[in-house]
């Protein structure tokens, strides 16, 4: 088997521990896995993605190579946009309904695409996907910080290769212990979103 | 058994540098090489600190390889280059206990300014050997040997990983530490370690710089000989007559073409400079064309045209010299697109990806919401306009400011360049106040030298120093003005208004939320004769905020729409990310969602519309 992942969004959402938590998962399962970040040079406000390639054979590129990403999980419109085309027109994909406008986007020099035609552009790329309201259920649940965790939950019910159990505990695990009860919850919470 | 991580690249090459003894490590922080350094911390015995610059960490890391010590410099392409006068007589000196060099590249210029290929200045103008990985696991393994063969040949060795090897992940095997490493001793050997244009009576009269230059070449052989049987390049058998050569990472992005290709080409890795000239030779034997596939510039590619050279064989070869992009990363499509030209009997199946069809916006870099620097770069925003002034920018988070919406700093270059460039300026008599803005991390890395200069030569140049108290860009690493060390030990911040006192220098030092003062300070310092300085001192909000620090009040911002005329100055003047203008309503609105409460725009708005 094989599965490449592409996790993208913007810096301060917490991409990349959501990144360690799935390669962990699939480390656990004695599958090969072998990753990669890009991260701009500013600490926040920049795009982020995470590339992730899990196998029961020898992977060799640490990037997910264009078409072969069998899950995209994008953390805010725009950004799940950008690496759309890594995308399997077949695979899945899981998008929280957020929308960060660009600088250029905030000086009225840019446009922003409006939410239909975002979804328009992806149904016609092909791919089968949950948009999700992830940041709007953390930050009811009291920071929206954990809208890195609340996804994990959603992606652990869409899709099978994930055991609920295993994957509270790695959030749990990875989560610094003042944030682990949250996070924990924001987990719970995500996995109910999907039906 | 041995314990199994997922780590990244950078942590691999701290772990087998430490499993190989290590114990002095020092650098300056640079993406992508930065963590490599924080992470051989923690290990007793082990000395790791960030120096001020690179020059500073790799005459560190020489001094203790004298001392019979095994040592580590840590830098980026850019550090490379600035340690280049003392790589070129270290190289003729030779070390004692193990030196490898990392000296990370950052193919497409992913985080750095520039693009560069640094085998070529640490192999082709040093001639010094280099390992050049093609994952994180080989990069552990690489630097293990790289010390031992560092000790054995008395040379200085170079890891040249690039940004998708210490950047990747992956899971990498923990060895244990070594125990009980022999005590540090000095011995002089004032023929080897006296640079020096000193006549040798042994040598017929010839000068030391000379003999040192021979003892280097002598060793070339010696290198060669050891990169022959090195098991980093290997050659892999396939079908045809055009074979494939993958250096480092050009390896790794080979091999994931091939999933895609219908035929397996003879493939070549290579993994050292010098090159094993016998693999190679045999390799080509019965090929009619090679593709060189490296990370960036045709450095392998025009050894192996040498070598064609002086074997007089005509075999074609191809790579980055025109064939393939001579600029930029390799990849899967840059490789599969190359195969296909170069061998149309190969069947490439490429995984379908339709183009998209919606705009995407880009997103440039800011600075963070609530950065205090977007208040000092609004008040010298405005000073700017006023004055027609000019302001030259250096390395930092304050960068930022050069792009839309400020279009403030009018030049970038190197670390600490902006003091001198601003000088010259002032000097070619433009007739126009020039500014620089300066980060304190990069103001220690060099950027002194050039307040020096200005200082010495009463220069009119007016110096913002962002004094943040830590090198915010690349994670919050101390440095001379933190007050801390790595390791946690508190130290003596430099006193930046007494080293202006000591040079003469005027100084202002003020408080970046405070815009008004800024722009007073800014006024003050233009009408002065002379070189100013302006210390805008505040520490970083994002690292405060970290450590439970309140740098401001957060207060909450709200936008009174009755006042907005939508005239845009807290957009185009200050660019914060959380404020937005609605066009047609000519009304701004600040998201709640992204304000954290610095208030700043409060004071930027001149009709009182945000309260």
């Amino acid at each position: 088997m094989k599965m490449d992942v592409v996790i993208s969004g913007v810096g301060g959402q917490g991409n990349i521990f959501a990144s360690l938590v799935i390669s962990q998962y699939a480390m656990n399962k004695k599958l090969n896995v072998l990753g990669a970040e890009t991260i701009g040079a500013a600490q926040r406000g920049g795009a982020v993605v995470s590339h992730i390639r899990i196998s029961d054979g020898e992977i060799y590129s640490p990037l997910v190579s264009r078409g072969q990403a069998d899950l995209l999980i994008g953390m805010e419109y725009v950004e799940m946009l950008r690496h759309m085309r890594l995308l399997n027109p077949k695979g899945m994909y899981l998008l929280n309904a957020m929308k960060i406008p660009t600088v250029l986007n905030n000086m009225a020099l840019d446009e922003y695409p409006s939410t239909e035609e975002i979804l328009r552009a992806i149904k016609k790329y092909g791919p089968k996907g949950y948009v999700i309201e992830a940041s709007a259920l953390a930050k009811k649940l009291g920071n929206i910080q954990m809208t890195n965790v609340v996804m994990l939950g959603a992606l652990t019910k869409a899709m099978s290769f994930f055991d609920y159990n295993e994957m509270k505990w790695l959030v749990s695990a990875n989560s610094p212990t003042r944030f682990k009860e949250a996070n924990v919850m924001g987990f719970e919470e995500g996995y109910k979103l999907i039906n | 058994m041995k314990e199994k991580r997922y780590v990244m690249g950078n942590t691999a090459i701290a772990r087998g540098a430490l499993e190989a003894g290590v114990r002095v490590v020092a650098g300056y922080p640079g993406t992508p090489a930065t963590e490599i350094v924080d992470e051989c911390l923690g290990v007793p015995g082990v000395h790791v600190e960030w120096a001020n610059n690179e020059k500073v960490a790799f005459e560190l890391c020489t001094g203790a390889s004298l001392c019979n010590v095994r040592a580590m410099p840590v830098m980026k392409h850019n550090g490379t280059n600035y340690v280049t006068d003392f790589l070129m007589h270290v190289n003729f000196t030779g070390i004692r206990a193990g030196l490898v060099l990392i000296s990370a590249d950052d193919p497409g210029g992913l985080s750095s300014q520039n693009e560069e290929d640094t085998r070529i200045l640490v192999h082709q103008y040093a001639h010094l050997p280099i390992f050049d990985p093609c994952s994180p696991t080989e990069a552990k393994a690489m630097i293990k040997e790289a010390f031992d063969l560092s000790e054995k040949t008395e040379l200085v060795f170079c890891l040249r990983p690039v940004t998708r090897v210490c950047h990747a992940r992956g899971i990498i095997e923990f060895d244990d530490l070594p125990k009980d490493l022999p005590p540090a001793h000095y011995e002089p050997d004032r023929d080897r370690f006296i640079m020096s244009a000193v006549e040798l009576p042994q040598f017929g009269g010839l000068k030391r710089p000379q003999i040192r230059h021979r003892w280097l070449n002598e060793k070339q052989p010696l290198l060669q000989k050891i990169m022959e049987e090195s098991p980093y390049n290997w050659i892999e058998k396939g079908e045809g007559k055009i074979g494939l050569v993958g250096c480092g990472m050009g390896y790794t992005w080979t091999k994931e073409a091939e999933h895609f290709m219908d035929t397996r080409l003879p493939l070549l890795k290579l993994g050292t400079l010098p090159l094993p000239r016998k693999k190679i030779l045999d390799f080509v034997k019965g090929l009619d064309k090679l593709i060189i596939f490296e990370e960036t510039e045709p450095f392998v590619e025009n050894l192996i045209k040498m070598i064609f050279q002086e074997e007089k064989i005509g075999i074609e070869v191809l790579g980055r010299s025109g064939f393939l992009p001579s600029d930029g990363e390799l990849n899967v499509q840059v490789i599969l697109d190359a195969v296909q030209k170069a061998a149309p009997s190969v069947n490439i199946s490429r995984p379908e990806a339709p183009s998209l069809d919606v705009h995407i916006p880009i997103r440039t870099r800011t600075q963070c919401v609530g950065c205090n620097y977007r208040g000092i770069l609004n008040a010298l925003k405005q000073t700017v306009r006023k004055h027609k002034g000019i302001v030259a920018g250096d390395i930092g988070c304050h960068d930022a400011g050069s792009f839309r919406p400020l279009e403030l700093q009018s030049t970038i270059y190197c670390m600490g360049s902006s003091i001198p460039m601003a000088s010259g300026m002032v000097l070619s008599g433009v007739n126009r106040p020039v500014f620089t803005f300066i980060g304190d991390s990069t103001f220690y890395h060099n950027g002194i030298l050039g307040l020096i200069n200005a200082a010495n030569n009463k220069i009119n140049v007016n110096v913002i120093l962002g004094e943040n108290t830590v090198t915010a860009m690349t994670g919050f690493q101390p440095h001379p003005g933190t007050g801390v060390t790595l390791a946690g030990e508190k130290t003596n911040p430099v006193n930046v208004p007494k080293l202006a006192e000591s040079m003469g220098v005027s100084y202002r030092v003020v408080n970046p939320y405070d815009i008004k003062q800024c722009r007073e300070a800014l006024e003050a310092a233009v009408k002065e004769e002379g070189p100013s300085l302006i210390v805008s001192s505040m520490p970083c909000y994002l690292l405060s905020t970290r450590q439970g620090k309140k740098v401001f009040e957060p207060r909450e911002v709200k936008v009174n729409a009755d006042r907005c005329n939508g005239c845009m100055i807290c957009i185009n003047d200050f660019g914060c990310p959380a404020i937005s203008i609605d066009k047609a309503a000519k009304k701004i609105s600040i998201d709640p969602m992204i304000c954290v409460g610095c208030g700043l725009c409060v004071d930027v708005c001149q009709r009182g519309a945000i309260a």
